[in-house]
């Protein structure tokens, strides 16, 4: 969300000079800047061990208990909105499923009569019988991961019908949700107790020592539970999972084209977002021993998206600080400043200090909070996306050196198709938009280590040709035979795994992050990290990690130094023909047999035009097949073995380049009545940069 | 009471039910369909109209069901109320727009719907910690007129509902589809860049928008007092919730949809009560909604675009 | 860092240092009695009611010199957060902490909600600080069945100044069977914890003693259209609905029920007992309702009446029902407090705790003491109809509420 706004002026930084000589003077200057976060860690984790040492009201450590149950949640939410962008407003939901599954199998709602089918049970110490009835006995800690699971497999529940929603019908169909889970409790009485609340659920027991009233070790618990959640999610986040969240976050169609599995990852984040909702449910309701629907309805979801907001969207540190904040304001300080302002006023004697409640304020505060972070601190008290230096001013004006060789020489086998010929035949495809026909009957073929370009004017469906052929688009007819097989009915994460990459007319980037990650992304479909790989960090996955990042930096440097310096920027900083050239280097990341370019060159100088032309031609020399769509017919000419013209969604005419520049269809309907052919590229390519600026 | 009469009764609550929720949708509807923003403010913005038109009422010195008014009186009693709640409650929306949202106008993603939850709150303690939390008591000139029809009553108040919300559909359809300013956000709802390029001021089309969403909650707030005889701060939520269910069943930007998809959802609550029972309402009318997303994603009358990010 | 993190470690304890410094230079001696009430949220306006006639009690005993030369101070906490957007459970136990962790704090009163209640008591009980509920009448608590779970040091630490709705619900169904001679009925809550569990018991004894209960449904309160639900019940010819619940959704079923089903005996519990019902659902549309009310019989004594004066005068609001539970309760603490004071012991809250147990107090609702499990021992349930007095203000539940009898308890 950072990102976004990047060009709003900042407001609210008066003290800034202040705040830098603080910084300068403070001891931390004194750390080397790669400890500091470690050290920052390590203090922040001490600061929360030894709190109840030095702190020792019950009180104020189960309000801190509370708080950091919501910190649990807002990592959570996190995961879904922040990371992977489903705007998720019946969160509360999963808190509800996870606090349930415990209370249900810790306390004495549920009491079966005993039979021997219970037998096993008892043995494992999972039930106890009482007399005839069995009563559930589940261990705490079992029942943490358990509930998890069980929340996981409903956030994977909840998460199926919402796939193909985009974010409003998304959040509305979550508040659904999120509204059905409370009243289903209410009106289940038989498991939850209903609206009177469960009784006696058991507290936790550690080693027969049971955790009792006392609010520290639920405290203790609690920092153990956001420690694993923040570890869990700066783990999921620098993984392969956590890019093809913020991927789908930030283009789902670019996504899906550089080979995430949309329904997959979409659903995962639904999933593990409920998962560590339903483990806070279990260690809320073993901490209160009691659970009552009203604790779970649309107030608790809103509240907890206010909390991610507040600290950061997408900021693992922001969102704990953010729910810490607001949980333990409202708990804990606002109510010691009233305590403090009825003091002073009963020391003073004035009436009204001793009538002030601030905390029946709450709510108030918290919607001027969330307005005026909205309005004046979008990014959230931590935000997400961290500065990059500068580059410097003789890195910006650095001589440009095209690819050196050797890169290029190691990935011509990722390049290279050596099955059957052709590497990808068209034949026959109609896609039609309602009563549109965007393509008719159109056959195309591209034989292994060719390059093919596509022209046409404007709107004769070159893009959609694309479109269709990487699965964006399903053809009403006709078949796409890429490597030998059929594509034509595969989703666009598959075709890209089959090896066939593009990139798009209007560059479809993901704007906020950055030039590595871009890149990292394209490559989403040649790793194979999982969930466990990317939290246990298991060798195998880190030596998937540490290649993957190598082979993105030699990615980056095909276009020279144009990229590699600027490796660690947001993307969307880029000037427009970087942003062309990350595009592509994100699409070559997926190590592609055949290449799709849309207008690669378009809004390029011919200087740059020049420059990445050759690069384009060295790919190819490399092994590379490739499509091109090009308004530029010198640029066409330089690169292209064949030409195909399209005019109103049909293929015109087809042939080298120089037979096709002299045909009079082709000219007749690419370039209007009288022009010739060496004056038509021009106008395309205001038309290009427009659309970006 | 017969099956039928009992059946036509309920499909008499659903639709005067149905009306309100319609018309607050087209709230829903209406700023969607031009900012793709859905406005929780929507919600409170409702709430505090119906005190503003419970305000207006007692200025009159109507106060409870104690004073009848009949004729023209009572004609001129309602014209006063539904102008005045609507002119005020169209400005609250535009104050809105202009203090929280406008700022946000250029950033992506779901900011800008955050701050209006944030708006909605501040709205809604407004209200709680000046009018206080008691459930007032509406004031309502209306007599107690009513008819027969197949057994089930048809009473003044349901008549009135009908007419003041077909009256107002029919007068946003109309100016919608026939005014210069209508085709303007018809156009900006189509494509905001294009029609900015085209000459239309797309801020006027803007505030256009939240002030006749604005303006038709507030009819819907006064509706509200004068069905129920009744306000009271928490009254935004639950409607709110089942207009704006109703706004994307229907196909949120469609004003048609908001229509449609209100008087289904009031139809719905009503014919579930009856058939299964109360408690499981909002869990009727939640299934239906996502069934009908599951198979038509942009609702029943809506674009095809829901489905594209 | 460091300085922020001490800062914040050292804020409670200002604040309590500001505590004692008033005790040093206030009154000679003070104790602290703590209320624990959903001030925020949903739940406020019954909440503020309770808060304020506690304050009274404790007020008026300041005013009047001390209790046994000790001022008194209230520790309001309040269990309604913007999270929960009401009552909050997890907030009603750090509440609880608060007050055991302030030694000064003797004895509590709160809490509105059972909700609340469940997950107070067992941290109240490790403190052994006694808390008096004047409104939260979920039996479970008091459950001696529960006790390990709700009482786990044994003592009984919830009192209640109200019975239970083991008593409420019963008691109003068989008044419905003997007085009203009701055969059939439809039974309504409003789906909270409250609302619910005295409909449950109400329509358990309904169906012991011959009433045909013909359905029940559950309102939700912040919805505002029960059209859909009263039309459903109309042509089955009950004689009877039963609403249990508070009178934010009864003020709409008043309303909606009186235009509906103007024919039939409708009857609720003390939630109706309520001026929000008197001035939201007003008259004719609140006229004729029963209501039944936890205690027996006092308002229309002449030292209730001057007592609701002293409550409209401080507070320029009429009292409810459970503002007189709340006063109550505040009796039975000075009480205590006196008592343990002259019998020359500590005022620690194990003394006042143990004090009172053994109460035996002159109060509003005539004399109060408690059983062994904390549940108040006189059980009389009375019954009152909603009739218009034209010569009191219409929202004034002293005076709007006619006495009509007592609620038999079940042999």
């Amino acid at each position: 969300m950072a990102g976004r706004d990047r060009a709003a002026p900042r407001r609210g930084t008066i003290g800034a000079e202040t705040f830098a000589f603080l910084w300068r003077a403070s001891p931390v200057q004194w750390i080397a800047p790669h400890w500091r976060p470690r050290v920052a860690v390590a203090l922040v984790t001490l600061a929360a061990l030894v709190f109840p040492v030095l702190h020792r009201n019950d009180a104020d450590i189960d309000s801190a208990a509370n708080a950091l149950a919501y910190a649990a949640l807002a990592l959570g939410l996190n995961i879904v909105v922040g990371f992977a962008g489903l705007l998720d407003l019946g969160y509360a939901a999963f808190f509800a499923i996870g606090a349930y599954t415990y209370g249900a199998f810790a306390s004495f709602q549920i009491e079966p009569s005993w039979s021997p089918f219970w037998q096993p049970f008892e043995a494992l110490g999972l039930v106890a019988h009482i007399g005839d009835v069995v009563h559930f006995t589940v261990s705490f800690w079992l029942m943490l991961p358990v509930s998890a699971l069980v929340a996981a497999l409903f956030g994977v529940l909840f998460g199926a019908p919402t796939l193909r929603l985009k974010g409003d019908y998304l959040a509305i169909v979550t508040l659904g949700f999120g509204e059905i889970v409370p009243i289903v409790a209410r009106n289940t009485p038989s498991v939850t107790n209903g609206a009177m609340g469960l009784n006696g659920v058991a507290a936790p027991q550690l080693f027969g020592w049971s955790f009792g009233v006392d609010a520290t070790p639920y405290y203790y618990v609690g920092v153990a539970l956001v420690a694993v959640l923040i570890f869990a999610s700066g783990r999921l986040k620098s993984s392969r999972i956590g890019r093809a969240w913020m991927a789908i976050r930030e283009d789902e169609i670019a996504a899906a084209a550089m080979g995430v599995n949309r329904v997959k990852f979409k659903l995962l984040a639904f999933a593990i977002g409920a998962a560590f909702a339903g483990a806070t449910g279990t260690y809320f309701v073993a901490k209160l021993q009691t659970a009552t629907p009203e604790m779970f309805m649309f107030p608790v979801s809103v509240m907890i998206l206010v909390m991610i907001v507040f600290g950061g969207i997408g900021s693992i540190w922001g969102v704990v600080v953010g729910a810490l904040i607001l949980q333990m304001l409202q708990s804990w300080f606002l109510q010691d400043l009233s305590q403090w302002l009825h003091a002073l006023g009963r020391l003073l004697d004035v009436q009204w200090l001793q009538q002030i409640e601030l905390v029946q304020s709450i709510e108030m505060i918290f919607g001027l909070i969330l307005v005026t972070m909205m309005l004046y601190r979008r990014q959230g008290l931590i935000p997400a996306t961290r500065n990059v230096r500068a580059l410097t001013m003789a890195e910006q004006t650095a001589q440009v050196e095209l690819a050196a060789p050797p890169p290029v020489e190691r990935l011509r086998g990722d390049f290279t198709y050596c099955g059957p010929d052709p590497l990808l035949a068209i034949n026959d495809l109609t896609v039609r938009f309602g009563g549109l026909v965007a393509l008719r009957a159109v056959a195309l073929t591209v034989p292994a280590r060719s390059v093919v370009a596509v022209i046409g004017p404007n709107g004769s469906g070159k893009s959609t040709l694309f479109n269709a052929v990487t699965g964006l688009v399903t053809p009403e007819s006709g078949s796409v035979q890429f490597a030998g097989y059929p594509i034509e009915r595969l989703p666009p994460h598959v075709v890209l795994g089959r090896g066939m990459a593009r990139t798009f007319q209007n560059i479809r980037l993901f704007p906020n992050l950055t030039v590595l990650e871009n890149v990292m992304i394209g490559m989403h479909a040649r790793l194979h990290a999982g969930v466990p790989g990317a939290l246990l960090h298991l060798p195998r996955t880190r030596r998937e990690e540490a290649e993957a990042r190598e082979h993105c930096r030699e990615i980056l440097a095909l276009f020279g130094n144009r990229l590699t310096p600027r490796a660690d920027h947001v993307v969307s900083s880029l000037s427009y023909a970087n942003r062309r050239r990350v595009e592509i280097a994100r699409a070559l990341a997926s190590s592609p047999k055949l290449l799709l370019l849309d207008e690669p060159t378009a809004g390029m100088n011919p200087a740059e035009t020049l420059e990445l032309a050759g690069q384009i031609k060295s790919l190819h020399g490399h092994g590379l097949s490739i499509v091109l769509i090009e308004h530029k017919l010198d640029v066409v000419v330089s690169l292209a073995d064949n030409v195909v013209v399209l005019d109103h969604g049909e293929k015109i005419a087809e042939g080298p380049p120089d037979v096709v520049r002299r045909n009079e269809e082709v000219i007749r309907a690419y370039l209007g009545r009288s022009a010739s052919l060496g004056n038509a590229p021009q106008e395309s390519a205001p038309r290009g940069s427009a659309a970006i600026a | 009471m017969t099956t039928e009469a009992l059946y036509l009764q309920q499909i008499i609550n659903g639709l005067s039910l149905g009306a309100m929720y319609a018309l607050l949708a087209l709230g829903f509807t209406l700023v969607y369909g031009i900012l793709e923003l859905i406005n929780f403010a929507h919600f409170n913005v409702f709430m505090v109209a119906s005190f503003i038109g419970m305000w207006a009422l007692e200025l009159l010195g109507l106060s409870g069901q104690g004073v009848i008014l009949t004729g023209f009186a009572l004609v001129g009693a309602l014209a006063f109320g539904f102008v005045v709640t609507m002119v005020l409650a169209g400005l609250l929306g535009v104050a809105v727009e202009r203090i929280a949202l406008r700022p946000m106008r250029a950033v992506r993603g779901t900011a800008a719907m955050i701050t209006t939850i944030g708006v909605s709150y501040i709205l809604f303690n407004a209200v709680l910690l000046t009018v206080g939390a008691d459930s007032k008591n509406y004031p309502n000139p209306m007599p107690d007129m009513h008819w027969d029809i197949g057994g089930a009553t048809l009473r003044l108040r349901e008549v009135l509902i009908w007419g003041v919300a077909l009256v107002l559909m029919a007068g946003l359809h109309l100016f919608v589809n026939r005014t210069r300013l209508g085709k303007a956000m018809r156009a900006t709802a189509q494509d905001a860049e294009a029609a900015r390029m085209m000459g239309i001021d797309v801020d006027r089309v803007i505030i256009t928008a939240f002030f006749l969403g604005s303006a038709l909650a507030g009819a819907a707030a006064l509706i509200f007092g004068l069905y129920y005889n009744y306000t009271s701060f928490i009254i935004g939520y639950s409607a709110g919730l089942r207009a704006f269910t109703a706004a994307v069943l229907g196909g949120i930007g469609s004003v048609t949809g908001a229509m449609v998809g209100g008087i289904l959802i009031g139809l719905i609550e009503a014919l579930g009560g009856q058939i299964v029972s109360v408690r499981w309402d909002d869990v009727i009318i939640f299934s239906i909604l996502v069934l009908v997303l599951v198979f038509a994603p942009s609702g029943l009358f809506g674009r095809p675009s829901a489905t594209r990010s | 860092m460091l300085s922020r993190r001490t800062l914040i470690v050292q804020l409670p304890a200002l604040a309590l240092a500001g505590s004692y410094a008033v005790r040093a230079f206030g009154a000679d001696k003070s104790v602290t009695v703590g209320i624990n009430l959903p001030l925020t949220g949903a739940d406020a306006q019954a909440a503020t009611k309770i808060k304020q006639g506690a304050q009274l009690a404790f007020d008026e005993a300041n005013a009047a010199g001390g209790v046994a030369g000790y001022k008194v101070n209230l520790l309001v906490l309040d269990d309604g957060t913007a999270t929960a957007g009401q009552y909050d459970p997890a907030q009603a136990a750090t509440n609880a902490r608060k007050m055991v962790s302030d030694s000064s704090v003797v004895a509590a009163i709160g809490p509105q909600m059972s909700g609340s209640g469940k997950a107070m008591s067992p941290i109240l009980s490790q403190g052994n600080l006694a808390i008096i509920t004047p409104a939260s009448t979920n039996p479970d608590i008091t459950n001696p069945k529960m006790a390990a779970q709700y009482r786990p040091a044994g003592k009984a630490v919830y009192f209640r100044t109200v019975t239970t709705d083991a008593y409420q619900g019963p008691n109003m169904a068989n008044y419905y069977a003997d007085t009203l001679k009701v055969k059939s009925v439809y039974v309504l809550d409003d789906s909270g914890a409250f609302g619910v569990g005295i409909a449950d018991s109400f329509q358990t004894q309904a169906e012991k003693r011959g009433i045909k209960v013909l359905g029940r449904d559950q309102l939700n309160p912040k919805e505002a259209d029960y059209t859909t639900i009263l039309t459903k019940i109309k042509p089955m010819n009950a004689d009877a609905i039963y609403y249990g619940g508070v009178a934010q959704a009864g003020v709409k079923l008043a309303k909606q029920s009186y235009d509906i089903l103007p024919k039939l005996i409708k009857g609720g519990g003390d939630g109706m007992h309520s001026t929000d019902l008197l001035s939201g659902a007003g008259f004719p549309a609140a006229e004729g309702w029963y209501v039944t009310i936890a205690a027996p019989h006092v308002l229309d004594k002449p030292e209730v009446a001057a007592w609701a004066k002293r409550f409209q005068d401080k507070f320029g609001g009429p009292p409810e029902d459970y503002s007189i539970t709340a006063y109550d309760a505040g009796l039975v603490i000075i009480d205590a407090i006196k008592r343990v004071a002259a019998a020359g012991k500590e005022v620690n809250r194990n003394n006042v705790r143990d004090a009172i147990q053994a109460s035996k107090v002159n109060t509003l609702q005539g004399e109060v003491s408690f059983d062994e499990n904390g549940d108040i021992t006189n059980r009389v349930v009375s019954v009152f109809q909603i009739r218009k007095d034209d010569k009191y203000p219409l929202n004034d539940t002293i005076h709007q509420y006619k006495y009509v009898g007592v609620a038999p308890a079940s042999s």
